[in-house]
């Protein structure tokens, strides 16, 4: 994270314009890339426009889209959906990222080989999640229903991913399996970057793992950690894949985050005016949370 | 900190290791026998796990008649594609950003992190009719040019961790020498970030491989990629779990082989070069 070493400390001999030759070619391709479709999605929103009725816009309509959006429970329940698994998610991968760093940091043979197999569940496309889960929750035989039942837990007879109530989480809970090894392996790394003389001064102070953990470790991995949870934090809110092979974001409207929504309105029911208005009421609540998260964790970064 | 220390730690220490191994790594290989048992065992429970290996699935898909392998060879095309187009923007870019003092340049940081924390479904719908009107739609073309919003800012920020460790006095001892920039990046410069190089492009591939919704929305039926090509499945009559589980284990393998590879940087690349690791 330190970036400050290897920068030259005199001015250099070269015009200034070099530097903004060298970087101006990645802005200009990106910022096409970007503006033409919010630009695109910001005139659309203010139109009616099915795409199965018409190739074209049919009529402008003011802010329809985005009372019709802002109204019942199309942003609002998308937006509540969001925010519960994107917090909860992060929380408990988190927390369980970090206990399971702490067990990686044992000095045990065969450590090295678990970390290396540990983070394959991260490496997959969240799409094969998807696929992966659907078949170990499918109710006719999957092995989580058949797991929890030999358990004694009961289940819903619709299956975990077709009940209202459990949906959601069995959604979160396949997020949970891919990602708790991204935490663990940077936490991991983290962990492993504290200087031994700091452990060693507390050990002989005697504190307990307790006190070692709150008051040494986690202060001392601080920055790392931030870095991680605001990560994640935001692939969790734009989750999509995931929804799309799961639930297609049912049963109901239980599962349907503000990406899937998109989708569903966009490209499964055809209106795009509407989703053109979704679209601009999440950029703007994106961009609300990387504003904070920037300015809280990030700052610090560069 | 005692419980390492003992006998019955070091045991509990492994149940723990092994558990975690069940639950992390287990799922992958439950889905890898899907593609090869015998269809009347899919879903029995208890578990079978004593089979003779049937290769129909697998040949379905890879073999023949090979209905997976177009989009198999689509998914490298639009991956390696995406690396390639991505470099000559990324690479200038981070080199700049790492060895100029520019002004602004804490920000351009940031702008570049936010599109890689956007969320990719937000620009599927324009992309989609966009394509379409401009005559792209379903080429390879659009879907890694509509990757570079990924893979442009990842490797701008991971090329520029690995550049910032290249001493610079290198390049001006070279400058005293009389090398021109173009010589100094070219001849000195490159080959010291070389390997840097590799390993960016190495995980872009893997970020532009895993990528299902630019395609979902810009391929055709010719130029579906992998996953994209395993979800038309559950568009068929009953879901086809071993056809499924095919592809779908096929599209597993690059990534965890490329990590497997790339085992000590795995920290950095995930983090895009902010964490050491």
């Amino acid at each position: 994270m330190q970036h400050t070493s290897t920068l030259p400390s005199r001015p250099r001999r070269l015009p200034s314009f070099v530097p903004w030759l060298l970087i101006s070619p990645s802005i200009i391709l990106l910022v096409a890339l970007i503006a033409f479709p919010l630009l695109f999605a910001l005139k659309n929103s203010f139109y009616f426009w099915n795409l199965q009725m018409s190739p074209t816009p049919m009529g402008f309509i003011g802010w329809g889209n985005y009372e019709m959006a802002l109204s019942g429970s199309f942003f609002f329940g998308a937006l509540y959906n969001t925010l519960l698994i994107t917090v909860v998610g992060t929380a408990i991968e988190f927390i369980l990222g970090l206990a399971i760093a702490l067990l990686l940091v044992r000095k045990l043979s065969g450590m090295n080989v678990t970390r290396a197999l540990l983070i394959m569940p991260t490496t997959i496309a969240p799409i094969v999640v998807g696929f992966l889960f659907r078949y170990m929750y499918d109710p006719g035989g999957g092995l989580i229903p058949w797991l929890l039942t030999s358990l004694g837990i009961p289940l819903p007879a619709e299956g975990l991913l077709g009940s209202g109530k459990t949906a959601l989480w069995a959604v979160l809970f396949a997020d949970i399996w891919q990602w708790t090894p991204f935490f663990a392996i940077v936490l991991y790394a983290g962990l492993l970057s504290i200087p031994a003389d700091i452990i060693e001064a507390a050990r002989i102070d005697r504190a307990s793992p307790w006190a070692m953990l709150m008051k040494i470790k986690i202060p001392l991995i601080k920055k790392t950690a931030m870095i991680v949870i605001m990560l994640r934090f935001m692939q969790l809110f734009n989750t999509f894949d995931l929804v799309l092979v799961l639930t297609k974001g049912g049963p109901g409207a239980s599962t349907r985050t503000l990406g899937y929504s998109l989708y569903q309105y966009g490209l499964v029911d055809f209106n795009i005016g509407l989703a053109s208005a979704m679209t601009w009421l999440m950029v703007i609540v994106v961009n609300a949370i990387i504003g904070l998260l920037v300015f809280f964790a990030f700052k610090e970064l560069d | 900190m005692s419980a390492g220390n003992t006998k019955l730690g070091t045991a509990v220490l492994y149940a723990l290791m092994l558990l975690l191994l069940i639950i992390f790594i287990g799922p992958i290989l439950w889905f890898v026998l899907l593609a090869i048992r015998p269809a009347d065992t899919f879903f029995t429970m208890p578990p079978v796990l004593a089979f003779t290996p049937v290769w129909d699935s697998v040949d379905y898909a890879f073999g023949d008649p090979g209905n997976n392998l177009p989009q198999l060879f689509n998914s490298l095309v639009v991956a390696a594609g995406a690396v390639l187009l991505n470099l000559p923007f990324s690479l200038p870019a981070a080199y700049a950003l790492s060895r100029f003092r520019i002004k602004g340049r804490k920000h351009l940081m940031m702008w570049y992190l936010g599109l890689l924390m956007a969320p990719p479904v937000a620009f599927l719908i324009p992309y989609s009719i966009l394509a379409s009107a401009v005559g792209l739609k379903g080429s390879y073309f659009s879907m890694i040019l509509i990757l570079q919003t990924l893979t442009i800012p990842f490797s701008i920020w991971l090329l520029r961790s690995f550049i910032d460790e290249v001493p610079v006095e290198i390049e001006e001892a070279a400058r005293v020498d009389g090398a021109t920039t173009p010589v100094i990046i070219w001849r000195i410069v490159l080959p010291l970030i070389l390997p840097g190089v590799i390993v960016t492009s190495m995980f872009a591939f893997v970020f532009s491989w895993n990528n299902a919704a630019f395609p979902l929305v810009l391929s055709n039926r010719e130029t579906a990629t992998l996953p994209v090509g395993t979800l038309r499945y559950f568009g068929t009559a009953g879901v086809t779990w071993g056809f499924i589980a095919a592809a779908a284990v096929a599209a597993m393998i690059p990534p965890m082989l490329i990590f497997l590879v790339l085992d000590r940087y795995v920290v950095r690349g995930l983090t895009f070069g902010s964490v050491k690791g």
